[in-house]
């Protein structure tokens, strides 16, 4: 599906990336972790081209247009109400109007927003917009889900109810994912692998995990299973030994969250 | 009962009532001098006289010619502008300095040289009013536009939108917003203009009544003009605070 190799990349003199190397393979949920600042936004910036890198190549079995890119923050158009956010993409790609809109009402149903098409954003609370945000990635059916930090701004009990309705979407979908988070608790819940990114500048692939969770997943339950707690841990260490340098220093953890 | 006088704008009127009683007072008891103070009841007599006997109406007509004429030009240039001068590097050279040469001077000072180029008709007071409102709208569109969310760019990019996509789902209503935003400062400025270029030199107008009754020393008709001025200001702000607000509905 996706295959990153050698990834390098700056910001005009800065280093930024270097040697990445990651692969998500068809139908998996792929997680990318790693601290604030270390380049994992950049990473998925340069798959979907956003960002030229300076060296290495992304290799992908589909066509660009089949990757879903959801950003980390709501960016919904303000002058747009919900269902023509969500028709956008699909009238883009050729829709007519009226069928892009019936079939935006239908996703924004499926993501629980039943009714709420006609609001503008400001009119729908963070969690809602960022269902809307969502829709308006898989109305357009995605073979490739990429997702920067997306529920990075919602507390708690939303962001996960939205996590397991999102999981439950891709799971029934068989679409693949590659999921940028600082949060290696939400990781662990939702993926079947998870890389992890060193420390920036010049940041690199530290590390990969299999997560043998059995799917389908609930994510609350996922945190009880017998490999959940192990994994974490070793996750873990191997962040504190390999990305941060010098284990036991405290204020070096700064921006790297276990979501206790 | 009490109920009413908890609100500001009974509060207000109650105020404006007392000025007004104090003031007319004053004037019965000969405490103002008449020619640089009448009376507020002189001033409505001299309202009713300009209403009365209908002589207002051309002068009137003049000014909205005027002010709207420039209003409705300076938009369009100033747009025009500013878009080509965000568009396209050359244009934003060559224009900037101008533009805040314009900004830094208070543009009124141009109206003398609008008369001797355009004559004392309707075109001088029409080009300061543009002058006024264009240099405003083409700084709210040129900053605008680079100023625009670079995330709803480049969600629009991810979703399959192409230049045109971008220019009809972002810039666009991104442009409309702010130019609305800024449309009763335009309005004021397109009025500005009118009024300045009458006042400097013409034969109709509120501005021409305003230099006429300076010359005549008629106080009473100054001040009962620069009501009218201020009644129809307020009345046409009122208009554009409601076609921002229908037009941008979404901002709430």
């Amino acid at each position: 599906m996706l295959r990153v190799i050698d990834l390098a990349l700056s910001y005009g003199t800065t280093p930024v990336l270097e040697g990445v190397s990651m692969e998500v393979e068809d139908g998996e949920f792929v997680s990318l972790v790693g601290p604030s600042g270390s380049g994992k936004s950049t990473v998925l910036r340069a798959i979907i081209g956003l960002q030229a890198p300076s060296a290495g190549t992304v290799e992908l079995t589909i066509d660009k247009r089949a990757i879903g890119f959801l950003f980390q923050d709501d960016a919904l158009l303000p002058w747009r109400r919900a269902a023509e956010n969500v028709a956008l993409g699909l009238r883009l790609r050729g829709m007519p109007t009226a069928e892009a809109m019936t079939r935006a009402n239908e996703w924004l149903g499926r993501l629980g927003l039943e009714g709420l098409g006609h609001r503008y954003p400001r009119e729908l609370s963070g969690g809602q917009r960022k269902r809307v945000a969502l829709a308006q990635v898989l109305a357009l059916e995605p073979q490739l889900l990429l997702m920067d930090e997306p529920f990075a701004a919602l507390d708690a009990i939303t962001r996960a109810r939205l996590s397991q309705d999102l999981l439950k979407l891709v799971e029934g979908r068989h679409m693949s994912v590659l999921l940028v988070t600082h949060d290696l608790e939400e990781a662990l819940a939702l993926s079947d692998n998870i890389y992890l990114l060193s420390r920036g500048p010049k940041a690199r692939i530290a590390g990969q995990y299999p997560v043998p969770i059995p799917r389908p997943r609930d994510i609350i339950k996922a945190r009880t299973h017998p490999e959940f707690g192990p994994l974490l841990e070793r996750i873990w260490q191997n962040l504190s030994r390999e990305v941060v340098g010098e284990p036991g220093k405290g204020d070096e953890w700064a921006g790297f969250s276990i979501g206790l | 009962m009490g109920r009413i006088f908890d609100r500001p704008l009974t509060r207000q009127l109650i105020g404006l009532a007392v000025l007004l009683t104090v003031w007319q007072l004053a004037a019965n008891a000969g405490w103002l001098n008449p020619l640089y103070m009448p009376s507020p009841l002189k001033i409505w007599a001299a309202l009713v006289q300009l209403f009365g006997s209908g002589s207002i109406w051309p002068h009137l007509a003049a000014t909205f010619t005027a002010a709207l004429g420039g209003l409705a030009i300076g938009v369009i240039v100033g747009v025009i502008l500013g878009a080509a001068a965000a568009i396209l590097p050359v244009i934003a050279e060559l224009l900037e300095p101008v533009m805040i040469l314009l900004n830094a001077v208070p543009r009124v000072v141009l109206a003398p040289l609008f008369v001797i180029w355009l004559g004392i008709g309707l075109a001088s007071k029409v080009a300061l009013s543009f002058i006024l409102v264009a240099v405003l709208i083409f700084f709210t569109v040129y900053t605008g536009i680079r100023q625009v969310d670079r995330k709803l760019v480049e969600r629009v990019i991810t979703l399959g939108g192409g230049r045109g996509t971008l220019l009809r789902e972002v810039y666009m209503p991104s442009v409309t917003a702010w130019v609305l935003g800024n449309l009763k400062v335009a309005v004021g400025f397109a009025f500005t203009g009118a009024v300045v270029g009458e006042f400097v030199a013409a034969t109709k107008g509120l501005g021409y009544l305003l230099s006429f009754a300076q010359s005549t020393y008629n106080a009473a008709l100054m001040l009962a003009l620069v009501l009218v001025i201020m009644v129809f200001v307020l009345l046409i702000f009122a208009i554009s605070e409601w076609l921002e607000k229908r037009l941008t509905r979404w901002r709430g």
